[in-house]
């Protein structure tokens, strides 16, 4: 700080003063000066981490045990071969999988309507953008409430459908004779109603990034259009709005993706990655193995793993960006 | 040309509110149940708002109080007890604490280093902005379990720090802020350097009044994500609950509670999720850019 304060101080006298010091030199000393809290801070908070979690991840490392011990690839090697890990991996592909596709195109559809109405856009954009902006655990806390097998709104509403025509569907029909689904207590049914959870908070997101991206669509382009005889909606959306939103849906689809291989509130408040294992998510995987069971090496592991997946999606985004969204 | 009713717009208006009704009914759920007493919760009935019926208060009875003087609305019920079962207020303040101090120690270290790489010709600029761009890519969840070993090794967990450190240094906050200050004309800091003034003047009185836009979108992204935070802070608190945050303070009533305890779980739901709520329908549009900002590259 004193250096700041001197830097300050120092600029008015060098004005006056008869040999002033050379402006270039005295502007680098102060971009290295300015620049220096966060290079330190970037390197400590970020790089460090990530070299750590490598060194860590060969080792059997257990925090609060003096001794260490390299333990080579044998955390790698327990992840692609232990059944549990497998389901971690299938399991966080599958809600990725889910959620990243409906929620994309949820957004770009409730984007689409909305640009199309006469009144009410504003009214529509502010309903999906709540659940962006609640925090996500008391919402899942309702949810689970929402969901709960006898109190919940969802199955008593389901409920009020037997002995109507949606008997015609085998499911509904089964259901009303042995009961509606547990949701997040059953295992077939735990991830897909996590990644509806997820869906439902992230897709408001996706619909204002697809409003933005549409207003840069130039109107003349759709003048032209329908000077060429492209009149009918579909069309013009194929020809013209879906290749204008080339780089939008570049954007959207990777921060989607990106969040959504990060869930982890809606597991551990809601299913613990539980039942059996298929909601057993790579972050909660960490959480559980490396901070809750201390097992340190292990966690590291598959934060390694975690990392390459993320950095992967994130370099094939800049690389697509590159290369493929020149449309203009 | 489509008219106000025409068959299209019905359409249009008829999928979206069925939308509507699919995002805003846990939002009803949470609300609805804070104003019902166990008995409306336990059968699905009392409405949208409860028939506030005055019941007797079981935690008084069995305190030996009589049945007229334990007599309690449900709706005041639920929302005292969110207060009372749980110290609410003081996870609001922690809450408050946590996301003003990261918000403030971001700004004063990407701001000098935004401005350092936007109009500074220094030894290493490239390579310091090649670094910040390389950083953009580490989620800071997925390093949780280095961050969080080196925080037990410096004796840091349960404190305020551990919630705040980690956060202090946004690469996102240092891009968005650089990619502002490359519009503003070199001009104006020539200018304010005749003026004699130093350096770190000129970042606080020029750069950053031109910047209140930008640093105001950054503010809102940056309040939003960790108010709502739920992972890190579950990392680094366990047990002291002096140091809750609302998440944390909401999941404890969850974790601790049995079945009949919906009413002031929820109403613990509202309480912490009306501030952001009721903040992004006062002033929506600033909202939605400070969120999306990340779109903006």
């Amino acid at each position: 700080m004193s250096d700041l304060a001197s830097l300050t101080k120092s600029v008015p006298n060098q004005q006056r003063s008869v040999r002033p010091e050379h402006p270039e030199r005295r502007q680098a000393r102060a971009g290295m000066v300015l620049f220096a809290p966060a290079l330190v801070l970037l390197i400590l908070i970020l790089i460090v981490p990530v070299g750590v979690a490598a060194l860590l991840s060969l080792t059997d490392y257990t925090l609060g045990r003096p001794s260490i011990d390299w333990v080579g690839l044998r955390n790698y090697i327990d992840i692609f071969t232990g059944s549990s890990y497998r389901k971690m991996i299938v399991a966080t592909v599958l809600y990725v999988a889910l959620v990243v596709p409906a929620s994309v195109f949820l957004g770009l559809g409730a984007a689409l309507l909305i640009r199309s109405l006469n009144v009410g856009q504003s009214f529509y954009k502010t309903v999906y953008f709540l659940p962006v902006m609640a925090s996500l655990l008391a919402m899942a806390i309702v949810w689970e409430f929402a969901l709960h097998p006898t109190l919940g709104i969802v199955n008593r509403t389901l409920a009020m459908g037997c002995g109507t025509p949606l008997e015609l569907w085998s499911w509904f029909a089964r259901s009303c004779i042995d009961g509606f689904p547990l949701w997040l207590g059953d295992r077939d049914y735990a991830l897909y109603t996590l990644a509806f959870i997820g869906i439902w908070q992230s897709f408001g997101f996706n619909m204002v990034l697809y409003l933005a991206g549409l207003t840069s669509v130039p109107n003349d382009l759709y003048g032209a259009a329908s000077m060429d005889g492209v009149k009918r909606g579909w069309e013009r959306f194929r020809l013209i709005t879906w290749p204008m939103l080339g780089p939008t849906t570049v954007f959207v689809v990777t921060i989607t993706m990106i969040r959504s291989f990060q869930v982890f509130d809606t597991v551990e408040a809601l299913t613990h990655g539980g039942p059996a294992k298929s909601t057993y998510v790579m972050i909660y995987a960490i959480y559980e193995k490396g901070i809750a069971q201390n097992l340190v090496g292990l966690g590291a592991a598959i934060t390694i793993l975690f990392l390459a997946f993320v950095m992967l999606i994130s370099v094939a985004q800049r690389r697509f960006v590159e290369r493929k969204v020149h449309y203009q | 040309m489509t008219y106000r009713f025409s068959t299209r717009q019905t359409l249009a208006h008829g999928l979206l509110i069925l939308g509507a009704i699919i995002v805003l009914l846990p939002f009803y759920v949470m609300i609805s149940t804070s104003f019902k007493s166990p008995a409306e919760i336990a059968t699905g009935t009392g409405g949208v708002f409860g028939s506030q019926a005055l019941f007797p208060d079981p935690t008084c009875l069995a305190l030996g109080g009589n049945e007229t003087e334990c007599l309690v609305r449900p709706v005041r019920d639920n929302y005292s007890q969110a207060f009372t079962a749980a110290p609410l207020w003081r996870y609001l303040l922690n809450g408050v604490i946590v996301t003003a101090s990261i918000f403030v120690l971001q700004t004063l270290i990407a701001v000098p280093a935004a401005y350092a790489l936007a109009k500074l010709k220094f030894w290493g600029r490239d390579a310091a902005f090649a670094l910040v761009l390389f950083c953009l890519l580490i989620p800071v969840h997925a390093i949780a379990l280095p961050l969080y070993l080196m925080l037990a090794k410096l004796g840091l967990t349960n404190s305020y720090a551990a919630l705040i450190l980690p956060w202090i240094v946004s690469a996102f906050g240092i891009f968005l802020m650089r990619q502002f200050f490359m519009t503003v004309p070199d001009d104006l800091i020539d200018a304010a350097r005749m003026d004699g003034m130093g350096e770190f003047a000129i970042i606080w009185r020029v750069m950053l009044p031109t910047a209140i836009p930008a640093l105001l979108a950054f503010a809102i992204f940056s309040v939003v994500a960790h108010w709502n935070d739920y992972f890190w802070p579950r990392i680094v608190i366990t047990g002291d609950r002096s140091l809750f945050t609302p998440p944390l303070g909401l999941r404890e009533f969850k974790g601790d509670l049995g079945g009949d305890v919906y009413g002031p779980m929820m109403a613990s739901a509202t309480i912490i999720a009306v501030p952001l709520v009721v903040a992004f329908l006062l002033a929506q549009r600033r909202f939605i850019d400070g969120i999306t900002l990340s779109g903006m590259k």
